[in-house]
């Protein structure tokens, strides 16, 4: 079995406010794992300890109990950190520089040995639409060019493991688009990305995987198809209710909804083959017989929205 | 190589660094104001007050060395400082940190960056001392390295010692502990002093003694000519700065080793 790319066992990690003794806990024995080539979502609301999980799992701060690893190293391990591109919230750049010099001091520093830099730089500004304003001082970018630069530069050292901690912040709905394509382009190439972020209409989109925290708890972790389909409601069609039927439906607990000329009833599956069988006996065509996806953002919500974690 | 591209972009940033700017603009302000009197002097020279005006001269230039030196101490332990909490400040050290990058090559990397730059601080006043001093018609004899080696562990030790304390403190308070560094190394670094022993030794054990690294010791300014050095007593003054510097570096690879990196 192949090594996991990233792997969180019982992580802990407590703050210490300044000039407080109180302890101010931001995660609470996490354990995940990420295998490679897997696109996985970390998700959870503000203060759910995601970037501090990103921080430790860059080796920028350390955890006080638990392990965790990347690629079977230590995080903020050299060998590691060759293979991750990493995306931080709220990306800083020298502002002084332009995009090409930029990129060209993190090739330098990512120790990627490539025949012609300057054709991999110019790749790279190309796929994130910045060719036209490669020499432009990146002080006058606007937010969402800095975003695809942050893109480009993860991009450099053509990394095993994405780390993009919201990688479609302050980007427009193409730019959004554009991102959302990239990264399934690199699912296809293989690479292991972990994200976060809070457009989950998006994260459906591209995640095979999902991680859920709350108040740094781990709420759910597993892959989001299974989520999804655990939706336990199925929705009947039939062309006609009779209002005798219609009574006997809503005292089972479920709900009814007349359209012109078909009839649409939402239950959980559990009365899936009673409901289908009175409605046969009452003389109703079933027309169709579906079960009920939630989405993303009602599963999170019901898991977080309220309270997910003790 | 990763610790020269971080040096070089270090020192690349120093010449955008508002403070920096700031302080070379004013220093280079006050070194042509003190221009104007020793031009005045030298005109002023006759056959009669040659002497007078000699001596005048060359207190100009110990003075203008003087102020070489305290600006350069403290542009050193700016820049030091500046250099890394900058980083920390803007964000910019967690891009920078994802790559393979160990924490000492980072500390490494800039510690070299701010040593190039005194390297250009070093030759540039040097140049503009000669300079002022053939303006007044004197000529030093001297030794060129010393006057290039000497200013230049001087600063890699209060380089490094920003660097330790900037590891855990605030840029501002750094240089504000500078300021009472310089003042108890004034105060215990006189002989004749009245404090006593007890107090005196201790401190001055864990204080650089920069006094012992200044180019003047071995300069007869009025004369200005070297005094007879040997290369022995050079090797001690040196090494001594060499390791002062070398042991709060490492007290400063430490302490940010085990440090949170984040946005300040």
């Amino acid at each position: 079995m192949a090594t996991p790319a990233i792997e969180f066992s019982g992580v802990t990690k407590i703050y210490q406010r300044r000039f407080s003794r109180s302890p101010v806990p931001a995660l609470s024995g996490i354990s995940f794992a990420v295998s490679q080539g897997e696109v996985c979502a970390f998700l959870g609301p503000n203060g759910a300890g995601k970037t501090t999980s990103m921080s430790i799992l860059m080796g920028f701060i350390y955890a006080d109990q638990g392990e965790s690893r990347v690629f079977g190293y230590a995080p903020g391990d050299v060998r590691a950190k060759e293979r991750i591109g990493f995306l931080p919230e709220n990306f800083a750049f020298y502002r002084y520089l332009n995009a090409e010099k930029l990129l060209r001091f993190h090739l330098r520093l990512s120790g990627r040995r490539t025949d012609d830099p300057n054709g991999l730089i110019a790749g790279l500004l190309q796929k994130v639409k910045l060719d036209e304003h490669r020499n432009l001082k990146i002080g006058k970018y606007s937010r969402g060019m800095v975003q695809r630069l942050g893109i480009a530069q993860a991009l450099l050292g053509d990394p095993q493991l994405l780390v993009l901690d919201e990688p479609t912040s302050g980007l427009d709905p193409a730019g959004r688009k554009e991102v959302r394509d990239l990264i399934l382009t690199l699912k296809a190439e293989g690479k292991t990305i972990f994200l976060s972020s809070h457009i989950l209409s998006e994260v459906e989109q591209i995640c095979d995987r999902v991680i859920i925290i709350d108040r740094g708890h781990l709420v759910r972790a597993g892959a989001l198809q299974e989520m999804l389909a655990e939706g336990n409601r199925v929705e009947i069609v039939v062309d006609q209710l009779p209002e005798a039927l219609e009574q006997a439906v809503k005292e089972m607990g479920a709900s009814v909804e007349r359209e012109a000329n078909r009839v649409r009833i939402s239950a959980d599956t559990g009365q899936k083959r009673p409901l289908a069988e009175m409605f046969w006996a009452g003389g109703c065509d079933v027309l169709s017989l579906t079960p009920l996806k939630s989405s993303l953002e009602e599963m999170f919500l019901k898991l977080v929205g309220t309270g997910g974690s003790e | 190589m990763r610790i020269w591209t971080i040096a070089l972009s270090t020192l690349g940033s120093f010449r955008r660094n508002k403070v920096i700017v700031l302080f070379c603009g004013l220093f280079i302000c006050v070194v042509l104001l003190m221009m104007s009197p020793l031009m005045a002097y030298k005109a002023m020279t006759t056959a009669a007050n040659a002497q007078q005006m000699q001596g005048f001269i060359l207190n100009e230039v110990a003075g203008l060395m003087s102020l070489v030196s305290g600006f350069g101490s403290l542009l050193a332990a700016w820049a030091a400082a500046d250099a890394v909490a900058g980083e920390m400040k803007s964000g910019t050290i967690l891009a920078v940190m994802a790559r393979p990058l160990r924490r000492w090559e980072f500390l490494a990397g800039k510690y070299l960056g701010v040593m190039m730059l005194m390297a250009i601080y070093v030759v540039a006043m040097l140049g503009v001392t000669f300079t002022l001093a053939w303006l007044g018609g004197q000529r030093f004899h001297t030794a060129l390295w010393v006057l290039l080696v000497y200013p230049m562990v001087r600063y890699a030790v209060w380089a490094a010692v920003a660097m330790l304390l900037v590891t855990v403190l605030h840029p501002i308070i750094v240089i504000a502990i500078f300021g009472v560094l310089a003042t108890l190394i004034t105060i215990f670094g006189q002989s004749q002093s009245h404090i006593p022993s007890w107090v005196r030794v201790p401190v001055h054990l864990v204080l650089p003694i920069t006094d012992l690294l200044s180019e003047e010791r071995f300069l007869v300014i009025t004369r200005a000519s070297v005094k007879p050095f040997g290369w022995s007593n050079h090797l001690t003054a040196l090494a001594y700065g060499l390791d002062y510097a070398l042991v709060c570096f490492l007290l400063a690879v430490w302490v940010f080793h085990y440090r949170s990196l984040s946005r300040d």
